[in-house]
């Protein structure tokens, strides 16, 4: 493979400069390199940004916490800072393999905007910022508005990047997150579910609920989350949603499994959230 | 002189492997370690469609890179039938590839072969190759190849060896004993499975690769990562038309090889490329390649039907394949007859067995040697069948196998009927501990206390199931091995064996072999494999062989050398060599106890009196093949909502006879078992409706990981085999056969869904569940 030029930008600025020029942004490459290599994409140079500091580290913020675009998995699963948002560890600590989390980003994650990128489920959940500079200005949307469709964001030309803040959840949810396929390591889930449920007395109180693999992009099914307020938490009362959760998503067939399978298992993924009243 | 080392009993220790701190070390020692300067780049221009007829080549563009060495194709290269299959004499495999046709068969089959002087002229060359192709329509499954009309996927005149070429059979075999049918018609109980495995990889670390150079003579080196030395000299020498004394095989360390390299593919390219350039060539497969032009195991389609009396004893068995070759036989008929060959005697109470397989090509990869070699396809439908079987009886299925399985003195006419693409040898079975096997292997799971209990964990639903496998120890009639063994002025030894170690670790098993007869520690005996120049003859690695084979041509060669060792002692002390005994590096005297040093007694052959060369070679051909055992249980869990199915704990008790290296005993019984959880779980190559395959690489294709893999139990019995050197008979393969059955009945165990097509990925296993929760 031929790889392009990579540079190493001075500063900030001079990154912005050079991404407006066509460069690539690369902080690990775990996703870049191999789309480089099918050709996928042809980038006429390479901007590694993983030194600039405004895009490392992660720190509490007030109400959240603020993680640099080029902070790795690694890194947030053991930042202390993280550690009020157990349903990110659980996401993120499923990622790929351990070279794969010691590279690879969450800001790759999100700007990959892959449908089954395990990393966006707590991000959808957790109703996360994305910030972005360009040559202009920053800017700060929902990742909901980032992500547009597989593979594509709301990024502008010569715009990267520079943080996600993601806001705390209220105290007392319960996180579940699973991810569904033929084996444990280095897995492209067929389907994945999470969840923050909030229990009162035997009922749910509030319920988020984020799908991946089964949609363009990560799917909250907002209906079904606000069918959930007031079940008990058990099998009986989330099989009732089961059929609904299922028509809310819209996979595609592919070498994994196909969307009939999705679908259903989508639905059945659901029950599993009885789990959570024990827990 | 060397100081002798006090070490005995070097059989049954689990002592270091002798290439092990050379490979932990990273030394260069594998196939393309090596670089000779000036060689070329070797790359082959894959077939991108399914079944078509070469109209034309063109390499006119192609030629006009700079530094493209030379080209191959049909119109340049001599038309050889043959087989790609590295088997023994005669050749079983029909011959029916040749180097490069003028018709193609599968998506990634042989078109043309360029040598350039790096990578990018190679790629470059091949890309400017203009190929015109008249599109025949492809033939995608087995089921499509036996209908009327199919097209002929082999039309060429001068193949041989086909079964029936214009129906696409590549082989047949039908073995009926007794009345089958009739006994199945009259059993008070009856049971039936159809079982289906899909394509699947091998998956070794290293791929096909070979560089090929000429020596200080003139002579044709062929340095290969292959199973197979003696059979690529003399397949590359007949297909390239050189005389096989010019040729030269060299096999170094292996990565690897599970029957994918008993297979000559990459050698005469390279051959015959440095032939037409006079110039070193190099040429390795890419992943890519491996997947779809190396080899796979023979997908499958095995009916099993079981007829038996009331009390569970088996009266009928019947065993119906249908066997998917791809576009060329490679091992088609083998693997075929090994499907019955090495299951059926299993249960040989059975008066009435029929045994009838078709093994068809298609317009897909090639199929070929794959570690349990069919067996692993027959035992899944007939372990399946005999689970259901258990159940109707309303007898524990390991009840059920203790009544039928083959005892110590017992034989079944399996062994004389089926053998290696023809009839086989009569043997009686002289070791068997198989009844310990189940009985440890029961225990140990918790068979009693946990089956049919379907415990549940929220989704998660538990239950156990079981298989027992027999294999062999080499081919009887055909494998061959031979040893030389030397002893050196310092009382060392050298020993010279064709076998082939893969990775296997069978140089240090080997070795404990000698060590043991000549009573010195391993380290003693400095081992050589395997080099057609240097070494003796052996058929190769596969077929379970090594330990027992080659092993008795060790201890042969050993105590040959052992006894010229006593007679020189005996000169040299003045007494008989009957009143001698030989232990821990000394002769001594049990009259006088005189002794002698063995560095001593080299020294004395050497130079001093009566001079002379202590060494001998012996060979040992394969009488019969005494067969290793296993009983395998496993526990599951299987989410109802998802299909998920994790496999809990695996235990494997298997009867090796005596294990000469514990250690390297109990890792193939682990590994061969999580590729059988591969098989089970997770491994299938997948095709486009042209043929193109979708998964070629890890990417895609998943095996299991060290995530993936359970706890693996895995217990070594002892049984004594008479006629295995020290007692050994060979464990390398079938600890694969029992995964597949033993976690499809545990999945029925705890679901009640039989599972009958590999994998059970997630979305089968829901399936079968059906809409109910």
């Amino acid at each position: 493979m031929d790889l392009p030029e990579i540079v190493r930008p001075r500063d900030l600025a001079d990154a912005v400069r050079l991404t407006g020029e066509g460069g690539k942004p690369l902080v690990g490459g775990t996703d870049l390199f191999v789309r480089l290599r099918k050709g996928a994409e042809r980038p006429p140079f390479l901007v590694y940004v993983g030194e600039l500091p405004e895009l490392r580290g992660i720190h509490e913020t007030e109400g959240g916490v603020e993680i640099g675009a080029a902070a790795t998995h690694v890194e947030i699963l053991s930042a202390p800072a993280t550690a009020q948002l157990p349903i990110l560890r659980l996401a993120l600590a499923t990622i790929g393999s351990p070279a794969l989390r010691h590279m690879g980003t969450l800001g790759g994650n999100v700007v990959n905007a892959s449908p089954a990128g395990d990393g966006l489920v707590p991000l959808y959940l957790l109703g996360a910022q994305v910030n972005v500079v360009g040559p202009a200005r920053e800017r700060s949307l929902p990742v909901e508005e980032f992500v547009l469709g597989p593979g594509r964001t709301a990024l502008q030309p010569g715009e990267l990047i520079r943080s996600l803040t993601i806001p705390l959840p209220r105290d007392g949810a319960h996180p579940y997150f699973r991810k569904v396929g033929r084996r444990q390591a280095l897995l492209i889930a067929v389907a994945s579910l999470g969840a923050l449920v909030w229990v009162e007395d035997g009922a749910v109180r509030e319920a988020r609920l984020a799908l991946g693999s089964v949609a363009p992009t990560v799917l909250r099914p907002r209906e079904v989350e606000r069918a959930l307020v007031g079940r008990p938490l058990t099998v009986e009362a989330l099989a009732e949603l089961r059929d609904a959760l299922s028509s809310a998503v819209r996979p595609i067939s592919d070498l994994r499994a196909s969307a009939d399978y999705r679908r259903r298992v989508s639905g059945n993924l659901l029950l599993d959230l009885s789990s959570l009243a024990s827990g | 002189m060397a100081v002798e080392t006090q070490q005995g009993g070097a059989v049954g220790q689990s002592v270091r492997k002798v290439d092990g701190p050379s490979l932990v070390a990273g030394k260069p020692l594998f196939t393309l370690d090596l670089d000779i300067p000036g060689s070329l780049v070797g790359a082959i221009l894959p077939s991108p469609h399914a079944h078509a007829r070469i109209v034309s080549v063109d390499t006119s563009a192609a030629e006009q890179v700079p530094g493209v060495r030379a080209i191959l194709h049909h119109g340049n290269v001599p038309r050889v039938p043959y087989t790609t299959a590295g088997q023994g004499w005669p050749e079983p495999s029909p011959y029916d590839t040749v180097l490069f046709d003028t018709k193609v068969r599968f998506v990634g089959d042989r078109v043309a072969a360029v040598a350039a002087e790096t990578e990018d002229a190679a790629a470059e060359a091949l890309a400017r190759i203009r190929v015109e192709y008249e599109l025949l329509p492809p033939i995608l499954s087995p089921e499509e190849a036996l209908a009327p009309g199919a097209p002929i996927i082999h039309d060429e005149p001068d193949a041989e060896g086909i079964y029936d070429a214009s129906h696409n059979i590549a082989a047949a075999v039908d073995i009926p004993i007794g009345d089958a049918a009739a006994a199945l018609a009259a059993a008070p109980v009856t049971a039936e499975a159809t079982c289906e495995i899909p394509y699947s990889q091998h998956a070794t670390i290293e791929p096909h690769c070979v560089i090929a150079y000429f020596d200080d003579a003139g002579r044709l080196v062929v340095r290969t990562s292959t199973q197979v030395p003696f059979h690529v000299r003399r397949i590359v020498a007949r297909v390239v038309g050189l005389d096989p004394a010019r040729i030269r095989v060299v096999k170094p360390r292996i990565g690897g090889g599970f029957g994918s390299k008993q297979e000559v593919l990459l050698e005469p390219v390279a051959a015959l490329l440095a032939l037409r350039t006079g110039r070193p060539v190099r040429m390795a497969y890419t992943r890519q390649e491996v997947f779809v032009a190396s080899r796979t195991r023979h997908p499958m389609k095995v009916t099993v039907r079981l007829g038996a009396t009331k009390d569970g004893a088996l009266h009928a068995l019947e065993m119906d394949v249908l066997s998917n070759t791809g576009a060329y036989g490679a091992h088609a008929l083998t693997v075929l007859s090994n499907v019955g060959s090495k299951t059926l005697p299993l249960y040989n109470k059975a008066p009435h067995v029929h045994f009838h397989g078709r093994a068809v090509y298609t317009n897909l990869p090639v199929a070929g040697a794959y570690r349990g070699y069919g067996a692993t396809q027959g035992y899944f439908a007939l372990e399946v069948a005999m689970d259901k079987l258990a159940e109707k009886l309303g007898l524990d299925p390991v009840e059920l196998r203790r009544r039928n399985y083959i005892r110590v003195g017992e034989t079944s006419p399996i062994f004389e009927k089926i053998g290696e693409g023809r009839e086989g040898t009569a043997q009686i079975v002289r070791s068997c501990a198989l009844e310990e096997c189940l009985r440890i292997g029961a225990e140990r799971i918790g068979w009693r206390e946990k089956r049919g209990q379907r415990r549940e964990e929220g989704p998660w639903v538990h239950g156990l199931g079981m298989a027992c496998a027999m294999q062999g120890s080499g081919i009887t009639g055909v494998d061959m091995a031979a040893a030389t063994l030397v002893m050196q002025d310092d009382g060392s030894f050298r020993l010279l064996v064709g076998a082939t170690d893969l990775g296997t670790g069978s140089d240090t098993i080997l070795a404990q072999i000698a060590a043991q007869e000549l009573g010195v520690p391993v380290d003693r005996v400095l081992v050589y494999s395997s080099d057609t120049d240097f070494t003796p003859f052996d058929t190769g690695a596969y077929a379970s062989s090594t330990t027992y084979v080659s092993g008795n041509a060790v201890l042969r060669a050993a105590s040959d050398v052992r006894a010229q060792i006593l007679d020189v002692a005996a000169a040299a002390l003045g007494e008989r060599a009957s009143a001698l005994e030989l232990a821990a590096g000394v002769v001594r005297s049990r009259k006088s106890g005189k002794s002698l040093t063995l560095s001593e007694i080299g020294h004395r052959a050497t130079y001093v009196t009566d001079q002379r060369q202590i060494a001998a070679t012996a060979s040992f051909a394969c009488p019969e093949s005494p067969p290793p055992f296993a009983a395998f249980f496993c526990e599951v869990a299987v989410d109802r909502e998802t299909g998920v199915v994790r496999v809990e704990r695996f235990v494997v008790a298997a009867d090796c006879g005596v294990a000469i290296h514990p250690q390297a005993a109990e890792g193939q019984l682990e590994g061969a078992v999580l590729q059988g959880i591969g098989h089970a779980l997770c491994e299938e190559m997948l095709f486009s409706p042209r043929g193109r395959c979708l998964n070629a690489g890890f990417f895609d294709y998943k095996i299991p990981s060290s995530l993936d893999a359970p706890a693996i139990e895995a217990i070594l019995v002892p049984s004594e085999e008479p006629t295995g050197p020290w007692g050994a008979k060979s464990i390398s393969e079938v600890g694969i056969n029992g995964p597949l059955p033993a976690i499809s009945n545990a999945i029925y165990d705890a679901v009640g869904a039989r599972m009958v097509r590999a994998p059970f990925t997630p979305e089968r296993v829901r399936f079968a569940l059906g809409v109910i929760p």
